[in-house]
């Protein structure tokens, strides 16, 4: 969908409601299998304002929120409430489980990229210089206490479209019996099968025609399915693509990566976090997810 | 890659661990409110119900507060009561007639025929304890401690620091702590002269100092594995005697008691132990596993096995079994009983506390929520089971109609509610 709206809408689909609204630069539905336009239109304001909430409080682009307070501390300690300290303990999680190759340090690296299509390529002295801002092991962490060392920013953008659609359904859930689906830009979790032991069905889109073409159509039930690739964002070099997930060990994009993988796990966090692991590997996605005892569909 | 270098792990090791996470991340009740709900107080309140059969009972409410500041420093205060009643073995042995002693606050106890001496007692103990730990930089912390406590007849006053460093990218953690602690033993009625009739020396207290250090590190093998090694030196030293403990002195050949002479302790004790501990994490429960050395230089030494389990059931939820086994030899000048006419060894007991001991504990927590109670509870049973050396091979006479030390059931419960604010 191409909403430019940010107000949200709800519309009925054969037997079962679709509420659409706008968050997190993404396009964002919940879909509720229920006969009551009431119970759709209370789980959708649910799910938007949760999503709100978590992009007013973790996005790095909005000024004066904890993390605006992080990235402009000065190496001065800032302490942190519990769900901010939580996702860093989940952050850290994934930094340790990657051998440092998942760092929410990595985001100063886009001050000299810019995923525009093109074929703007920044010098390795620039990509060498920003590289000191770079790195988990530089932060200190001891809960609730973070002290960022000047210079450096952290950045929530790899898991915090996730952590919302998962909390989305955590409330959701709580507030209903009927099955849903929540999806943030592609990033989604269903709660189970429809009535009528009917399953959602989830499309895996062909990354050169996002939303047009579906590759694979799933059938499953509850879970969480997340995506990580190139499908938009990336820059050209010397007639390849690259796309815009960087190493922050050596501040260069991900080479010789998949165009796109999906990944089916438990939560859509397992499910985003172990596609953008799986990414990182380059060539050896496959492999890696192989090894993880997991559901993935790579493009 | 970690993961690729480590065939062995199993594969779905990165998937629990990441579900762990996420779940410890999701189910955080409230977590959206999070932000203007910070809890930086804490209170505890826990009672301890302690009974050995037809020996020692114990009431022990405690109540512990902790407020943590927000640059990671944090202070707590305990108080806490015990209410003890009952009665303890005297270390005197059983004979085929009724026993008469009288006590040293002047009242006579009588033992019935053939049954272990007991004397009964009654007393209340009230402890203030306070610490303070705060953070150097962000890799170390200290921590200093203070204690008072006060009974009818013992009075502990003492205060303990360490240190503790992170190392290796905080997988390696460094404890280096001491302590010392100025007693004082004043028995009711008067401190008997050791290894005497009880003839009272004099009627004030009798210091006892302790000091010890301790050593310690934990290291992380894996996001899913702890291990940690701790050593301790006790040094002791001053009045260590139990002055309401008897040795029975029996008939060389009949084994009938004759009469009894009070205990006698050396008056240093140096007290080592080794503590290995591992805490593994499966997907949620965790595996606890522990063995302990222990030596000192009255030449008692210990086992201590220990293995516990938390089950967690859902996030409020969880139960722990647990499983603990202890064998502790005698200590060098205990005795069952003194032999009429045989010269006196230089120190003496018959207290079953330095004697040989075995003890198996089975007991387990539950830990749950209260629907919209805030705040956390625990439960937590044990059933203990204690045995000695009923039949040592020197038991003269009668002494091998009796078990001297017969097998004791120990019960404790105790009921614990955590709440932040």
């Amino acid at each position: 969908m191409n909403g430019v709206s940010s107000a949200p809408l709800l519309d009925r689909v054969e037997d079962y409601f679709v509420g659409t609204f706008r968050a997190m630069a993404s396009p964002c539905s919940v879909l509720v299998d229920t006969d009551d336009p009431t119970e759709a239109e209370a789980l959708l304001a649910v799910a938007e304002e949760e999503a709100r909430r978590i992009e007013e409080k973790f996005s790095r682009y909005r000024r004066g929120n904890l993390v605006d307070q992080i990235n402009h501390s000065n190496g001065r300690p800032i302490d942190v409430d519990e769900e901010a300290a939580l996702l860093i303990n989940y952050a850290v999680t994934c930094y340790a489980m990657s051998d440092g190759m998942f760092d929410i340090t990595s985001g100063v690296l886009r001050q000299v990229w810019t995923f525009d299509g093109s074929s703007r390529v920044p010098s390795r002295d620039a990509v060498r210089n920003c590289l000191r801002h770079v790195g988990w092991w530089r932060v200190g962490w001891k809960q609730p206490t973070l002290t960022l060392p000047a210079g450096m920013e952290i950045d929530f953008g790899g898991i915090g479209k996730e952590y919302a659609v998962d909390r989305a359904a955590v409330l959701i859930g709580q507030r209903t019996r009927s099955s849903y689906v929540v999806n943030f830009g592609g990033d989604l979790y269903m709660s189970g099968p429809r009535r009528g032991s009917r399953t959602w069905g989830v499309g895996v889109d062909d990354p050169d025609r996002t939303g047009e073409v579906a590759l694979y159509r799933l059938d499953v039930s509850r879970g969480g399915f997340a995506t990580s690739g190139d499908a938009s964002r990336f820059v050209r070099r010397r007639g390849k693509r690259l796309g815009h997930i960087l190493n922050p060990k050596t501040g260069w994009p991900v080479d010789g990566a998949p165009r796109s993988i999906t990944v089916f796990g438990r939560t859509c966090m397992e499910a985003g976090t172990l596609s953008t692991l799986a990414y990182l590997q380059g060539p050896r996605a496959r492999q890696y997810l192989e090894k993880q005892d997991v559901q993935f569909w790579i493009v | 890659m970690r993961l690729q270098l480590e065939p062995a792990k199993p594969a779905s090791a990165l998937r629990d661990i990441l579900h762990t996470a996420a779940l410890a991340l999701l189910l955080v009740p409230g977590a959206a409110k999070a932000a203007d709900t910070d809890p930086t107080d804490r209170i505890d309140f826990t009672t301890l119900l302690y009974g050995e059969q037809s020996r020692t009972q114990i009431f022990e409410p405690v109540v512990r507060f902790t407020h943590l500041m927000s640059d990671g420093q944090w202070v707590s205060g305990q108080l806490g009561i015990d209410v003890i009643t009952g009665s303890s073995p005297t270390g005197a042995l059983p004979s085929g007639i009724v026993q008469t002693r009288t006590s040293a606050s002047g009242r006579t106890i009588t033992s019935p025929a053939g049954q272990i001496p007991m004397a009964p007692f009654k007393d209340r103990r009230v402890s203030l304890d306070g610490q303070w730990q705060r953070p150097w930089g962000r890799l170390v912390s200290s921590t200093l401690g203070g204690h008072f406590s006060r009974e009818k007849d013992y009075q502990s006053f003492g205060v303990d620091g360490k240190f503790s460093t992170d190392l290796m990218h905080r997988l390696l953690n460094i404890t280096i702590g001491g302590g010392v602690s100025r007693d004082s033993v004043f028995p009711v009625g008067g401190t008997p002269a050791g290894l005497s009739a009880g003839t009272i020396i004099h009627t004030g207290s009798n210091a006892k100092n302790v000091s010890n250090v301790l050593l310690g590190a934990s290291r992380i093998l894996s996001r899913v594995w702890m291990v940690s090694v701790n050593g301790t030196r006790t040094f002791e030293s001053g009045y260590l005697t139990e002055p309401y403990k008897l040795i029975t002195v029996e008939n060389r050949v009949t084994g009938a008691p004759v009469s009894s002479l009070t205990d006698k302790r050396p008056s240093t004790r140096d007290r080592s132990s080794v503590l290995l501990s591992s805490v593994y994490h499966l997907t949620d429960d965790v595996v606890y596993t522990s063995y302990r050395y222990y030596w000192d230089t009255w030449n008692v030494r210990s086992h201590t096995i220990d293995l516990k389990y938390r089950r967690v059931l859902d996030a409020d939820t969880y139960v722990e079994p647990l499983l603990r086994y202890y064998q502790q030899s005698s200590a060098s000048f205990y005795t069952v009983g003194l032999i009429q006419g045989a010269p006196l060894p230089e120190y003496g007991t018959s207290d079953y506390r330095l004697g040989k001991l075995r003890t198996i504990t089975v007991g387990g927590t539950f830990g749950f929520r209260a629907g919209d109670v805030p705040g956390s509870f625990t439960v937590r049973g044990q059933y203990m089971r204690q045995a000695g050396d009923g039949s040592p091979p020197n038991a003269i006479g009668i002494q091998r109609n009796f078990d001297l030390s017969p097998s004791i059931s120990i019960f404790s419960a105790v009921v614990g509610y955590t709440f932040d604010y």
